[in-house]
């Protein structure tokens, strides 16, 4: 048995450690700095994005001289995993950007703060109900975009030119673009394009083309596996003869415009979102341009204008105003429009993107030109996706590598992922 | 340490190995506990409790947003029976133990041997060797293994296969092969195992007229067997859970065509890619699980092969 000393020693010693301990857990959770309110805010994105947020947020500062506002941000993939985390741990961020993939997932496992009700401090008003729509779910408003984006198919101007193929025109159906790679992969000896049967974002404009989607109203799958074995068929051939990109190739995309083949110089087109597009530039010096995704056969447009980046504010911010405060200085003040440009895309205040669209330059004018050229022609954009499409969106492409490698049929290859999609919606 | 402060070791029978009774002072234990107490704690809230957590969740469905939902073994029933991706990574996963540990075990037996020999240079070279396996785990090596494997990288060049990490059939190969670089570890161990060899063998062995092959064979492989034994039972545990690797030369996805998707790689996807925790704590479970196993049967098989000398006058 212990003595007396040293049951002394052992509690002073215990005290000392938990001490310890308890010092290195602190510094998270409810913060208050210098008696001011501190928020918390994250997105995602590339330093030039950093900076100009950075710059805004200051203006928000002293606008608001009691918050304090904390960034972080860093590239897509570990900010997702990263916010998953904290929102898992209860500790989601009091203002965070947000995929339109993501919406569904935060805002039923109730992470998201229903906005309807700081109403007095976040005017939604001068964005076009329809996009402000993608932000909602079962009737309540839990993010609002950003920007917004679509997808084009985007070309080395030189090099198809000197081709002597035709420019793609306006409304270019698919089997239009199918003849156009061909032509170009004749006449330049490499692919024409990026073999676009790896992206469920070229499959779902090709569907909607033809008047279908990727998901229905209730979050199940909106095609059938035979829509997805013609879509693979038509690629799987192309990729065959040598007019898109081969497997070798497509199996290096990563997201980043440098490992797509057009990136490389191995083709002359990719099919990519029209912002990050501006990544070319520095690839082709001699210049790309934007023409429009190719239509369905009876020209039914298949691209549209997707809410681009959202802002949701925490369910469990400890300072919902202050938070609606920034989300709303963020969307509807001009000095901050201004100083953030297109980095998000272009503004969704309409008053705001008149305002700002005279003063943009560069690839910003090229994107605002290349929207302007769509505006009145899309259909509306689908709801948001259900919280399984961030992990088909990966299977998508693992598939489609088991049919450019030859593994599978375009056929089995597309019964196996209706198979994995029905299982991962339902679960 | 005991045996020096015993006069006369008459009782000197083999296999009297247990310390001499001596009545212990029966002394408080509790500074040491006091003392321990960082290391218990921490083993205990962040290894033991985690690792609790995780058998509760691999009975349940988590996304990570929702509360666990309870599903008893549907996991594991969905593992075993309805996911071909799953065995698919478990066929990889032993490819991958069988390529890297025979391979890398072998080379950092023959550089052990080497350095052994060397008469000069011998620190030098045993940090040159071993440098890698410092740098090996870093995601920058890594991305630097990826470009070289690549088309258009080195290996492309000089021997015109194109780039192995975009071709099925090679980019496990890659993997190991990245694994087995990094032998410096077992290298190391290799060679203070080969020092410990007392140099007499040797000599008995050459004035036998035994050669030097023969000599390898019959007083290195004995000697160093329970070396040899240490260093794949170690080396096989962490090529079961091989990770880092696989993710940075298939850029996270396990491509291509699922070709590098290794065990603990699929994990991941479901874990944090998927948000089914639930799925991905029922197939770390079944991790550990086997690979205790596989370190059973080694040991059981050990006992035909492993030689220990102290045993040697039994």
């Amino acid at each position: 048995m212990p003595g007396h000393r040293t049951t002394g020693f052992c509690a002073s010693a215990a005290a000392l450690v938990l001490c310890a301990m308890l010092a290195g857990c602190g510094g998270s959770g409810e913060s208050v700095g210098g008696g001011k309110v501190v928020l918390r805010y994250t997105w995602w994105g590339n330093p030039d994005r950093a900076e100009r947020t950075e710059q805004a947020v200051a203006l928000f500062e002293k606008q608001h001289p009691n918050v304090r506002v904390q960034t972080s941000f860093s590239a897509y993939e570990a900010y997702k995993q990263k916010l998953a985390t904290q929102a898992a741990g209860g500790d989601a961020p009091d203002v965070m950007q947000l995929d339109y993939r993501q919406i569904d997932q935060y805002a039923s496992g109730g992470v998201l703060l229903d906005l309807a009700e700081q109403k007095a401090d976040l005017r939604t008003g001068e964005i076009d109900a329809g996009l402000l729509a993608t932000g909602r779910l079962d009737g309540t408003q839990y993010a609002i975009p950003q920007g917004r984006g679509t997808e084009t198919v985007v070309y080395d101007v030189k090099a198809w030119k000197a081709s002597g193929v035709p420019l793609p025109a306006k409304d270019w159906t698919w089997s239009e673009w199918a003849d156009a790679m061909r032509a170009l992969a004749k006449k330049t000896g490499k692919p024409g394009a990026t073999d676009p049967g790896q992206s469920e974002d070229c499959f779902e404009v090709w569907l909607r083309g033809q008047g279908k989607s990727l998901y229905t109203k209730d979050g199940g799958l909106g095609f059938t596996a035979a829509d997805l074995a013609r879509w693979w068929t038509f690629t799987d051939e192309l990729r065959r003869a040598g007019v898109v990109s081969p497997a070798e190739q497509t199996t290096q995309l990563d997201g980043s415009v440098e490992n797509t083949p057009l990136g490389r110089g191995e083709a002359t087109a990719d099919a990519n979102w029209d912002a990050p597009s501006s990544g070319y530039l520095a690839l082709i010096p001699s210049g790309v341009a934007l023409a429009p995704m190719p239509s369905g056969e009876d020209g039914t447009p298949g691209q549209y204008f997707k809410p681009s980046m959202f802002l949701g504010v925490g369910a469990n911010t400890g300072h919902p105003k202050e938070a609606a405060q920034l989300v709303d200085f963020l969307i509807n003040d001009e000095q901050a429009a201004k100083i953030l440009g297109a980095t998000r895309g272009i503004p969704v205040n309409e008053s705001i993107r008149e305002a700002i669209e005279p003063q943009l330059k560069d690839f910003d004018r090229t994107i605002a030109d290349y929207q302007a050229s769509l505006e009145g022609s899309l259909k509306a954009p689908p709801q948001a996706p259900p919280s399984g499409d961030n992990a088909l969106q990966a299977t998508f492409q693992r598939d489609y590598d088991q049919v450019s490698y030859e593994r599978m049929s375009p056929r089995e290859a597309a019964e196996n992922y209706v198979t994995e999609a029905k299982a991962e919606l339902r679960s | 340490m005991t045996t020096t402060d015993i006069p006369a070791p008459a009782a000197r029978k083999p296999g009297a190995t247990t310390a001499p009774k001596r009545r212990p002072k029966r002394e408080s234990q509790g500074p040491a506990w006091v003392f321990l107490s960082p290391w218990v704690l921490g083993a205990i809230v962040l290894t033991l409790l985690p690792m609790a957590v995780s058998l509760y969740l691999s009975f349940t469905d988590y996304d990570l947003f929702n509360p666990p939902r309870w599903v008893g073994l549907r996991n594991y029933v969905q593992m075993f029976t309805e996911d071909p991706r799953y065995w698919r990574s478990v066929l990889t996963t032993l490819t991958y133990v069988v390529i890297a540990v025979p391979l890398q075990l072998a080379l950092a037996l023959v550089v052990a041997l080497a350095l052994k020999s060397m008469k000069r240079g011998k620190g030098f070279y045993r940090s040159a060797f071993y440098a890698p396996s410092l740098l090996g785990a870093s995601m920058s090596i890594a991305l630097v293994w990826r470009a070289i494997f690549n088309d258009g990288g080195t290996v492309d060049n000089l021997l015109g296969t194109g780039g192995w990490v975009n071709k099925p059939g090679w980019a496990l190969l890659a993997v190991a092969l990245l694994t087995v670089w990094q032998f410096g570890a077992p290298m190391v161990i290799f060679l203070a195992g080969l020092q410990q060899i007392p140099g007499e063998l040797y000599e008995a062995a050459a004035v036998d007229g035994a050669g030097k092959w023969r000599q390898f064979l019959s007083v290195t492989v004995p000697m160093l067997s329970p070396v040899l034994f240490f260093n794949l039972v170690l080396q096989t545990i962490q090529a079961f859970q091989v990770f880092t690797p696989a993710f940075a030369l298939s850029a996270g996805k396990g491509g291509p065509a699922d070709s590098t998707l290794v065990y603990t790689l699929y994990l991941y996807d479901r874990g944090f890619v998927a948000s089914h925790m639930g799925y991905a704590s029922a197939m770390a479970w079944v991790l550990l699980i086997v690979i205790g196993g596989v370190t059973a049967v080694l040991f059981r098989t050990s006992r035909s092969w492993v030689f220990y000398a102290s045993e040697g006058d039994r």
